[in-house]
């Protein structure tokens, strides 16, 4: 353990002190175009005192398998045309494991400020921060609010292949309207926490995705500094990979095929923020629901979950910033795989996360900074659960998964 | 009562004050800029990467400057957010697709160097800078 930390920290120190050379290499001549490289990095470090927490060995020493890394090279072509790419990987615990990924590529062309048409695999308008909950740099918060931005979940709504349509219409004294719609296809990546979670039913996923399409509309109202705003996603999602039926259903001990697919998935999310100074406070709900048939169709699965968050921020100075959320989420499922009963109760720990944190951000220098954050968790929502994952996974929970849970969360990064 | 007039004597000085801080910085733009005035919900909506044009027509982009009381002073007029909210705001656009940064310059000279040299250029400097070869867009 202790050579597997300083392994981190070593690598961390030569990944800096080499980045650091690099930081300020930002343009490529093309001809006559500009080529703007950027790029970011984290890397965190997470203790709890009980549980281990989104598939790292946290508890005990506690874990730094989470790190990602990005970069980016955009091009203006014309004045109303942009193209661009980003390569982006992570390892969250036993989640991404390094395999990168085409985060986002892309050609925007603004015809006018009421009508804009993005193209390629673009990342989805969700809500407040679900197109940027990877941008670490941009957020006060080392770990956005789980109920509504979990990180373990995040391929499930974060891009689509396909196309989107979007403007600015100001409304004069009203404020100004920005509205997003799109349509795609949405390729989740198989290292994520839902396909990690199958894992212990016997169920290796090997490709998920399917048609989505939905839509964001956000209100600047004409009180200053007052954003609100809803949004609407729906998803076809089919599943494949194989089975091993002697894990789950008592059967041999062979791989078949398998699939699951979805009748019905939505998620609807309300959000509000309010800037004032250097205060800034968001609220934002989120409604999830999904009705599908698991097991090549022999069994349901109908799941929902609804998230509120309430978080507050506070810029004091220029390297110094502050902020705290309360975190909500709830749950509750019928799986028609016999043995599988959900706690008749939310106030079952196996049916809630509620989560208190507090957050202290320190921006060292102009490209640097650390995170140090607590949270302090009632409720693991998915000890019973069989088929949606809330942070907390059997696979590396062995000793079974206690009510509560305390984490310190460190998390240091760059950007340039 | 006489609290409420001293209120609003009070009130009413600070905004005479808050004019004249107001009036220390100047947005420029390229010569080829059709504008002439510019609204402030225009102004902001162009250095936050929401707009890309003016109204009017013609493409404009955006030009920083990395630090110094006349780029506080910017924002805080205009912008109405602090350096470190504003660059974040930036890098949210830029590393989800959305947008590229705009350069930041070192300061005033660098800034009207670029402007006057770059179609669709617009930037903010110090009003007591020299600004040949760009022309000043009054704010409405």
């Amino acid at each position: 353990m202790k050579r597997k930390l300083s392994r981190y920290v070593a690598g961390g120190i030569l990944t800096a002190l080499t980045l650091s050379i690099c930081l300020h290499a930002q343009e490529i001549k093309l001809g006559s175009k500009t080529v703007q490289v950027h790029g970011f990095g984290t890397q965190g470090f997470i203790h709890t005192n009980d549980n281990n927490w989104l598939t790292m060995k946290t508890s005990n020493i506690g874990s730094g398998a989470f790190t990602d890394a990005g970069v980016n090279m955009t091009m203006q072509v014309r004045s109303n045309l942009r193209i661009g790419g980003q390569g982006y990987d992570r390892r969250l615990g036993q989640l991404g494991d390094w395999h990168p990924q085409l985060d986002w590529a892309l050609a925007d062309y603004r015809f006018r400020p009421w009508l804009g048409f993005r193209g390629g695999k673009v990342k989805t308008v969700l809500g407040l921060y679900n197109d940027s909950q990877d941008v670490d740099s941009a957020h006060t918060f080392a770990l956005l609010p789980q109920s509504v931005y979990s990180i373990d979940m995040r391929d499930a709504t974060l891009s689509h292949i396909g196309g989107d349509v979007y403007g600015t219409i100001k409304a004069q004294r009203y404020g100004k309207f920005c509205y997003t719609g799109y349509v795609g296809d949405q390729i989740q990546s198989t290292h994520g926490g839902y396909p990690y979670l199958l894992t212990v039913h016997g169920i290796y996923i090997n490709k998920t995705g399917g048609l989505t399409y939905g839509g964001d509309l956000r209100w600047q109202m004409p009180v200053k500094g007052l954003l609100t705003g809803v949004s609407y996603e729906e998803n076809h999602v089919r599943n494949t990979g194989e089975l091993n039926p002697s894990v789950a259903l008592g059967g041999p001990n062979v791989l078949v095929p398998y699939w699951e697919q979805s009748r019905s998935q939505f998620t609807k999310q309300y959000y509000a923020e309010y800037t004032h100074g250097n205060l800034r406070v968001d609220s934002e709900y989120r409604r999830f629901w999904r009705d599908f048939t698991i097991f090549d169709g022999q069994f349901l699965a109908l799941i929902g979950t609804h998230g509120w968050y309430q978080s507050a921020a506070y810029q004091v100075n220029k390297w110094f910033e502050f902020g705290g959320y309360y975190s909500h989420f709830g749950e509750d499922w019928i799986v028609t795989v016999p043995g599988q009963v959900e706690a008749a109760s939310e106030s079952d720990p196996s049916r809630h996360i509620y989560d208190k944190v507090v957050t202290a951000r320190f921006d060292m220098y102009t490209h640097w900074y650390v995170k140090a954050e607590g949270h302090l968790m009632g409720g693991n929502a998915a000890g019973n659960n069989p088929m949606y994952p809330d942070g907390f996974y059997t696979q590396v929970n062995l000793q079974g998964i206690k009510p509560n849970t305390n984490a310190l969360v460190v998390r240091a990064g760059f950007s340039f | 009562m006489k609290e409420l007039s001293c209120s609003i004597l009070l009130l009413a000085a600070a905004s005479i004050v808050a004019v004249h801080a107001q009036a220390q910085v100047i947005v420029i733009a390229n010569p080829g800029v059709k504008a002439s005035e510019i609204s402030k919900s225009d102004l902001r909506d162009v250095f936050t990467g929401n707009a890309t044009s003016l109204p009017g027509g013609g493409n404009v982009v955006p030009i920083l400057l990395k630090a110094g009381t006349v780029h506080e002073e910017f924002l805080q007029v205009y912008i109405g957010k602090n350096d470190t909210a504003y660059r974040a705001g930036w890098r949210s656009l830029v590393f989800s697709g959305q947008a590229s940064m705009p350069k930041s310059m070192d300061g005033d000279a660098a800034v009207v160097e670029f402007v006057g040299h770059n179609a669709g250029a617009l930037g903010y400097i110090g009003k007591a800078t020299p600004h040949d070869g760009v022309k000043v867009l009054s704010i409405k």
